[in-house]
């Protein structure tokens, strides 16, 4: 399946993502040398897809992980269960235990509750690998990152009263950032690095034909044109790949069968998020935007 | 009269005629001729040498005679008397008396009530040390009621457009000095301390050598982090004459602080937070130099600060930010655009800090337009001209509530 970069693009194309080459390539790249992939772009360009679409190509365990501010070990690795172990203590006490015997009892894996990390490097047991996803890490702090090092570089993370637990195969990693932080160097030099831009107008009218297939042609020509020529205006959002798929459902439920200026008018909170950038996309004159677009649509 | 050869003078036109021998005369005059520009009268230090030759044809035992050719020459408005009068009382008197710094910060006090968090110009003190050594210069009565001050004190209240090299660089040794604080916050990771959430963690550890029962509950509490700061700095034309010092306070910052962002603009931004990691000031302004092309242009603040919102905001002003915004308020630009801008970083920022040093002259008013759009979405506007502005300003970054 990932024999070389020519099946990596095929095996995502199959499993609906259209991918530019040198994403392919970056892929494969991940995959044969063990290293995660880390992922950056605006909001919307289909970061966190690419891990789904891994997940099921390799037909294994998406371990998915939100990062936030804040985020620690207890909620990102591993938490002792303390109702279990309180349990446990008493049983000793009652069975008249020492002290050494109680600690050795009360910390041991059957008392640990894997979170998402722990679990990665446990779930490759059966000798297949899950995807694990580390979603949007900008929003992490750096205590959180440099905690992430010894994860990213050797699969494996230590527990005091356990010892250091190793992944058997290490994990398909992927890091996304939105980028709202700069992600410290060290984090950065033990990944892949790839920026996913906006797609090409060829690329993102095939992705919108391929999440909506009842949509009519005509319609997916202008809709993906249209796009195209607002991302040459200077929003404060511009709007993603993830818009035009849910800007084109949204056309197909209304029963659409192509752009008019009053229906992009409604419509247009679903592509675009902030007052300034509506405001932006009327001043510059919809019916505008609408005919370079259809020209757009003539020439390809 | 005489003036001293081989102080302040060196840079300005000394009429001819003039006597060269040493004393301190000339430059107190002319630390008073500073003063009173600092307090808005509209003083040159070509006048002070004016009022230097003046007082030859005065008797010096005089002090009325003094006063009132000195106030001849350096008042021009009516309004201006009762100031003048009065910081001339506190400045040419004799030297053993308390209160001179207070004196002198509640003069400014009166002329700066009508703005918006304005800090009081520069104090002065006397410095004792000093004062023994030199020798009378012509009158031993007039030196008798002159307090003087040492060079340290001249820089403090030198303005920064005026410094030479050498004096750029012990103003640098005098801002290192400086202790920043751009206020805190509260982050949601927890340490071990006193606070209301009991440390499980800790909790069952610490207790199991009771055997079990809970004796010690340690608690944790939220962590504590110094806000990240982004520097934007005027680099334009009109603000030449300060962008050589202020670069040098930019790096200082940048250097000594936690988390900082530096982008200078003029006609368009510049992000300089790279170059300035090279910790000599040297290597860093030569990166700048090259990285930089746009020194002295025109001034698109709005421009600047749409291009700052829209490609860097994001990743650099999360986290509650504090921006500090150096210019003079000079803008070439659409006021309109400035005015979103400015109300868009704002939003953005925990706190937005408009540094000017033209604010430095109490006779400023921001009356340009560029200066009235930016006004009402900044929340401090303060001086930044000279050494003792720059520590009126440090302080006042720690007095101030950082909730808004």
């Amino acid at each position: 399946m990932f024999e070389s970069v020519d099946s990596t693009a095929e095996a995502l194309q199959n499993n609906h993502y259209i991918a530019e080459r040198s994403l392919a390539t970056t892929v494969y790249l991940a995959l044969r040398l063990n290293k995660p992939l880390f992922l950056e772009g605006e909001a919307g360009v289909g970061k966190t897809e690419i891990a789904k679409v891994l997940a099921q190509i390799l037909d294994t365990k998406l371990i998915r992980l939100q990062c936030y501010e804040g985020l620690d070990v207890s909620t990102a690795l591993y938490e002792w269960n303390y109702a279990h172990q309180l349990l446990q203590l008493r049983l000793l006490e009652a069975s008249g235990a020492s002290r050494d015997e109680m600690e050795s009892d009360l910390f041991t894996r059957q008392f640990l509750q894997a979170r998402p990390l722990l679990q990665a490097l446990e779930a490759s047991a059966n000798g297949n690998p899950p995807v694990l996803l580390i979603d949007e890490i900008d929003r992490a702090d750096e205590e959180f990152e440099a905690f992430l090092l010894e994860l990213l570089s050797d699969f494996q993370v230590t527990i005091p009263e356990l010892g250091t637990i190793k992944a058997v195969v290490p994990p398909v990693v992927i890091v996304t950032s939105n980028r709202t932080r700069e992600i410290h160097d060290a984090l950065k030099r033990r990944c892949l690095y790839y920026w996913i831009d906006y797609p090409t107008f060829q690329k993102e009218l095939a992705i919108v034909q391929m999440k909506a297939p009842d949509v009519k042609p005509m319609l997916a020509r202008q809709i993906t044109a249209f796009i195209q020529e607002m991302r040459r205006l200077e929003f404060f959002k511009s709007p993603g790949v993830a818009e035009t798929i849910d800007w084109t459902a949204a056309l197909v439920a209304l029963d659409q069968q192509v752009l008019s200026p009053e229906i992009i008018q409604d419509t247009v909170g679903v592509i675009l998020k902030y007052q300034d950038d509506i405001e932006l996309l009327t001043r510059g004159g919809i019916p505008a935007i609408l005919d370079r677009a259809k020209l757009l649509v003539e020439r390809s | 009269m005489t003036i001293n050869a081989d102080k302040p003078l060196r840079s300005y036109y000394i009429p001819e005629g003039t006597l060269y021998e040493g004393g301190k005369l000339t430059e107190n005059l002319l630390l008073f001729g500073r003063l009173c520009r600092a307090l808005g009268m509209d003083v040159t230090p070509l006048r002070m040498v004016e009022v230097a030759r003046a007082l030859e044809f005065v008797k010096l035992e005089r002090k009325q005679d003094i006063y009132h050719t000195m106030r001849a020459l350096m008042v021009s408005r009516q309004r201006d008397i009762a100031l003048f009068e009065e910081a001339f009382r506190l400045f040419w008197r004799m030297p053993p008396q308390d209160g001179t710094t207070l004196d002198l910060q509640s003069l400014g006090e009166k002329r700066n009530q009508k703005k918006t968090q304005f800090l009081p110009p520069p104090d002065a003190s006397p410095d004792d040390a000093h004062e023994a050594q030199d020798k009378p210069a012509i009158d031993p009565n007039l030196i008798a009621i002159v307090p003087t001050i040492s060079q340290q004190e001249v820089l403090r209240f030198k303005d920064f457009a005026e410094m030479t090299g050498e004096e750029i660089l012990a103003s640098r040794q005098l801002i290192e000095r400086l202790a920043w604080s751009l206020g805190e916050r509260v982050v949601r990771r927890y340490r071990p301390g006193k606070g209301r959430h009991v440390d499980l963690r800790r909790s069952f550890r610490s207790n199991t050598r009771f055997g079990g029962e809970f004796v010690i509950m340690p608690t944790r509490t939220r962590k504590i982090k110094p806000r990240p700061l982004v520097l934007l700095c005027d680099v334009s034309g009109s603000m030449e004459r300060y962008t050589r010092l202020l670069l040098h306070f930019v790096h200082t910052l940048a250097n000594s602080m936690y988390q900082v962002e530096s982008f200078v603009f003029s006609t368009k931004l510049t992000r300089i937070t790279r170059p300035l990691r090279f910790k000599s000031i040297d290597l860093a302004l030569r990166e700048v130099g090259t990285t930089v092309n746009d020194w002295g242009g025109g001034t698109r603040t709005g421009d600047s600060l749409h291009d700052f919102n829209y490609h860097w905001a994001r990743r650099v002003v999360g986290r509650g930010a504090i921006v500090l915004l150096i210019t003079d308020g000079w803008d070439r630009g659409e006021p309109d655009e400035l005015r979103d801008e400015m109300r868009r970083l704002q939003h953005n920022c925990h706190r937005l800090i408009w540094l000017n040093p033209l604010l430095g002259s109490a006779e400023y008013e921001p009356l340009t337009r560029g200066a009235q759009a930016m006004l009402p979405y900044v929340d401090d506007f303060l001086p930044i001209h000279n050494m003792a502005s720059l520590e009126a300003l440090a302080q006042h970054l720690w007095r101030v509530d950082w909730k808004r």
